[in-house]
């Protein structure tokens, strides 16, 4: 089945991220063979509404976590949860599904 | 020959007076990107002329009107480059 | 050790306050203090209500308002320069507060970044 996944950049990013959709997560994550529970949709809904207010990505791994921290308390709100649930660089990789553009300081 | 200037420089740029200066009776004023704050600059008297609306609203300025200053939209910037036969970039 | 980072150029006409601000939001990342002083031009970063989707940017006054989520201390405004601009204290966005640049402000900090 052809998978309906908008324009990306070459690291895989949406250009637009109002063309982001849940079907569009649940594609972008099988490429990373992540299969999306109830604790990924909780993070990509948190990263989706920090957009809308902010405009911004959280720009690094460490202040994505302080974003999760400040909405959702410490059992969420570290690296160890986050990495869990989005391995590689977690604010990497939950901003790729959520269709955030890529944080800027993330190596 | 009338002549349609354009200047991007915030109103604290040297440029900013020297275009004012440049200004003849006929000519027309366009105030775009960081010219657009001279609508708040203290003190400044602004002859009559344009302001790009999407740099006016960016800047959140859209409140601050001035007597004399239009609002006008790319389309418009447009329509004035062609009706001017000579246009000066600031 | 508490930094100061200063922005003093206009919001959308150059990319030089919104590297001042990553460098913000990485020192607060790292828990480092650091507090953001708007002067001069850059008073214009807290003018409420902008809307730059029509220079395809993102707003700075969206971006600014994570500052205080990531950890950064304070927003400081040059008191002389939002008269010059025409803002009154009291309507800032971010409540941010107005402050008087006098030789003693900048010893409160340890070291002072311009860009």
């Amino acid at each position: 089945m052809a998978m309906p996944v908008p324009q990306r950049n070459n690291e895989g990013f949406l250009e637009n991220a109002d063309e982001w959709s849940p079907s569009v997560a649940i594609n972008i994550a099988a490429e990373s063979e992540i299969l999306l529970t109830g604790k990924h949709w909780e993070i990509i809904e948190l990263l989706r509404q920090f957009y809308k207010q902010y405009e911004i990505s959280p720009p690094s791994n460490r202040l994505f976590v302080k974003a999760v921290k400040e909405q959702l308390g410490e059992i969420k709100g570290n690296s160890i949860y986050l990495m869990q649930l989005f391995p590689g660089t977690p604010a990497k990789t939950a901003c790729r599904i959520a269709g955030l553009p890529r944080p800027t300081n993330c190596l | 020959m009338p002549t349609l200037h354009i200047i991007n420089k915030a109103p604290d740029h040297p440029r900013f007076p020297a275009c004012l200066r440049a200004l003849a009776e006929d000519d027309t004023l366009v105030l775009i990107e960081n010219a657009v704050m001279a609508l708040v600059f203290e003190s400044l008297p602004l002859p009559p002329c344009y302001a790009l609306r999407a740099d006016v609203n960016a800047r959140a300025l859209s409140e601050s009107s001035v007597t004399g200053v239009k609002m006008i939209g790319y389309a418009g910037l447009v329509v004035l480059t062609e009706t001017h036969q000579r246009v000066m970039n600031w | 050790m508490h930094t100061l980072i200063v922005i003093d150029r206009l919001p959308y006409g150059d990319w030089h306050g919104r590297e001042a601000l990553d460098m913000a939001f990485s020192l607060a990342a790292f828990d480092r203090p650091v507090t953001l002083l708007f002067r001069g031009a850059g008073v214009n970063w807290l003018r409420p209500g902008q809307s730059a989707d029509q220079l395809s940017q993102k707003s700075v006054e969206r971006n600014l308002s994570a500052a205080t989520i990531f950890g950064v201390s304070a927003l400081l405004a040059d008191k002389a320069a939002l008269r010059q601009y025409r803002l009154s204290s009291d309507q800032l966005s971010q409540s941010a507060s107005e402050t008087d640049l006098t030789p003693a402000f900048y010893k409160q900090f340890d070291a002072v970044v311009v860009l």
